[in-house]
């Protein structure tokens, strides 16, 4: 069967793989680190807001009752939110042999540690007394009492912390094959960093083995694990009797959101970047476009959950469930629902065009979107439903202060910061599955090639 | 067996890899490693048939460790609830069912070093020593086959790997 496909119409080959590799990971330009410069010039604006912060107190920022929980928390749950489209693209698409995803998913991996990373900043940014976040880990107090095991924030503890490990050593064990051929063509100092990295790698039959066998393992603790981490952070809200937030929905309605907004991260980093690194080769149309469908099937499920939400609460005929949500359709800040169901339930629907699908200027834009609207929506459930709590007379609307505004767009900072120094120096693309995808499209024989870059 | 010779293998696909193994087992021959640029389920399968192996001992490790971490996350929960006997609103002393949360955590978290640490372990990592026969390209866009032979049976071996698509077969001192 293989011998008799055409093999001419195949134009990657293995070699062509290393090579683009090697082209992204080149010694960087002055825009290049003009880039990094930049992204580490909000990070330390960001740093001057927080430092502020901690001197002064939670003063500084809009926080006053009854909005406690605001634009920090906010930022928190985005960001784990984030996170969870790359364990999705890298297990469960794994897992389910999913061919389209050899070319995103280490990045999307990649930024499912750093956005772990920036997550786990944010409980700490929100405390007034930062340097007691370790009151959190589970050791006892000089009385020898714990933690109390029951409560939400102390399973964030534990969630994020087993996610950030986890992903982290999925996504270092999956680079270690690809630096080990970074170290065979590397010379000078990447020569002696790659080969202490790639840890004697040579890609034995016995290695490959537990390689392969370790992996598939790690992917199958990865994919219950997506789903119970945010799970766990949307029970932080959930278990609450704030109107507006105690409702069983949260947890598979946390768990789309969070898949639609990190899918829509992706195209936001992975447009620009095949286009910088010229990985266009690798990163085809093919591959957006299907990433799009899942942002698309994402969209839809969002939109349903908020459509439950909204029966829910007219079924239940609870008055001050009625009235929170008159007022976070209706009321003063009514004009951020608006645009959480514009960039989140409208815009998306625009992607079921194929024109659009393929398209990666309108991909680009719709992602942006999307960002925008899941932010909103976080926003909205956390300080929208606080400040219209119970009781009227203490109603009070949260507007931000420049504080939180600048440690939020120092968190984009920090985070394109890591992703971009680590797209430079390790590689951003997985060159052993698009190899072993090369592979299974030849021996298929194939008439179409999907890698091909689109006309 | 003196052993003294090594034959690398240099092959273009995965297939004629694999049909090279499957030669050597009915050779028979069993001195032998493999290397490929990715994961090779037929380079696998045929490995697999001549040593019969079987299942990666890694899922052991992983057992015990998922085993380890869910009784580690039960003792820490219910063992220290027990230690301070603190009555909250009449509630049980120990919670089993929000405890499950920090129970699963932990089972994920063990489970997951022990398929870290045993793949290092069981493959032989770090290891800073090049295997046999090791090239660059195996790491690139070739598949290599080492075969550890007798003086005798050199002519016979690279034969069978020329039948069986190698691109070129080299003899090396062992």
């Amino acid at each position: 069967m293989a011998a008799a496909v055409d093999q001419s119409k195949y134009q990657l080959t293995y070699l062509d793989v290393d090579r683009t590799a090697q082209r992204v990971m080149a010694p960087a330009g002055l825009k290049y680190w003009l880039w990094v410069a930049f992204c580490a010039f909000l990070v330390a604006v960001g740093g001057s807001f927080w430092t502020r912060q901690i001197y002064e107190g939670l003063g500084v920022t809009g926080y006053g009752q009854p909005t406690l929980w605001a634009v920090y928390i906010t930022d928190f749950v985005f960001w784990v939110g984030i996170a969870h489209s790359g364990t999705l693209i890298s297990a469960v698409l794994f897992l389910f042999r999913t061919r389209w995803r050899t070319a995103v998913y280490r990045c999307a991996e990649t930024m499912t540690v750093f956005a772990v990373l920036t997550a786990g900043l944010f409980p700490i940014v929100h405390l007034g007394r930062p340097w007691f976040f370790y009151w959190l880990c589970p050791y006892p107090n000089e009385r020898y009492l714990q933690p109390d095991f029951r409560s939400p924030l102390t399973w964030d503890f534990f969630a994020i912390s087993t996610y950030l490990t986890t992903s982290t050593l999925f996504l270092s064990m999956g680079l270690i094959p690809d630096i080990a051929n970074q170290r065979d063509i590397a010379t000078g100092w990447r020569k002696k960093f790659y080969t202490v990295l790639a840890c004697g790698w040579q890609g034995t039959d016995r290695q490959w083995r537990n390689f392969s066998m370790a992996y598939l393992l790690l992917a199958g603790f990865a994919t219950p694990l997506v789903l119970s981490v945010h799970s766990v952070v949307s029970w932080d809200f959930a278990t609450m009797q704030t109107p507006g937030m105690h409702s069983t929905i949260f947890a598979p309605y946390f768990v789309a959101g969070a898949i639609f907004s990190g899918c829509g991260l992706v195209l936001t980093l992975i447009i620009p970047m095949r286009k910088w690194l010229h990985i266009e080769d690798l990163v085809t149309i093919w591959h957006l476009d299907s990433l799009s469908k899942v942002v698309l099937l994402t969209s839809l499920v969002i939109t349903y959950s908020y459509s439950t939400e909204v029966f829910m609460v007219w079924y239940a005929q609870d008055p001050i469930e009625i009235m929170t949500f008159h007022q976070r359709f209706f009321g003063a800040q009514g004009y951020l629902f608006g645009g959480m169901v514009l960039c989140n339930c409208l815009i998306p629907l625009l992607l079921f065009s194929p024109s659009i699908r393929t398209n990666t200027i309108w991909l680009f834009i719709i992602s942006i979107f999307v960002n925008i609207g899941m932010w909103l929506e976080r926003f909205v459930l956390i300080a929208g439903s606080l400040s219209t709590a119970t009781i009227p007379t203490q109603w009070k609307f949260y507007v931000p202060k420049a504080t939180e505004v600048f440690i939020t767009i120092a968190s984009f900072g920090w985070f394109l910061m890591n992703f971009s120094l680590f797209a430079k120096f390790l590689p951003i693309v997985s060159m052993t599955e698009l190899k072993e995808g090369i592979g299974w499209l030849r021996k298929s024989g194939r008439n179409t090639y999907p890698y091909r870059k689109a006309a | 067996m003196s052993g003294d010779i090594e034959l690398v293998g240099v092959f273009a696909t995965d297939d004629q890899c694999a049909h090279a193994v499957e030669k050597l087992h009915h050779a028979p021959i069993r001195g032998f490693h493999t290397f490929s640029p990715f994961p090779s389920e037929k380079i696998a399968e045929a490995v697999d048939e001549v040593r019969e192996w079987g299942r990666s001992p890694v899922r052991k490790f992983v057992l015990c460790g998922g085993i380890t971490g869910a009784i580690s996350g039960l003792v820490l929960t219910v063992g220290t609830s027990w230690e301070w006997n603190l009555n909250t609103g009449g509630r049980p002393i120990a919670s089993i069912a929000p405890y499950i949360v920090i129970i699963f955590e932990m089972m994920i978290l063990f489970g997951v070093l022990g398929a870290v640490s045993s793949f290092f372990f069981k493959s032989g990592l770090p290891s800073f020593e090049p295997s046999s026969g090791y090239r660059t390209r195996f790491g690139a866009d070739r598949f290599g086959l080492v075969v550890r032979v007798a003086d005798g049976d050199v002519a016979k071996i690279e034969t069978l790997m020329r039948e069986a698509g190698a691109e070129e077969v080299v003899r090396e001192a062992a």
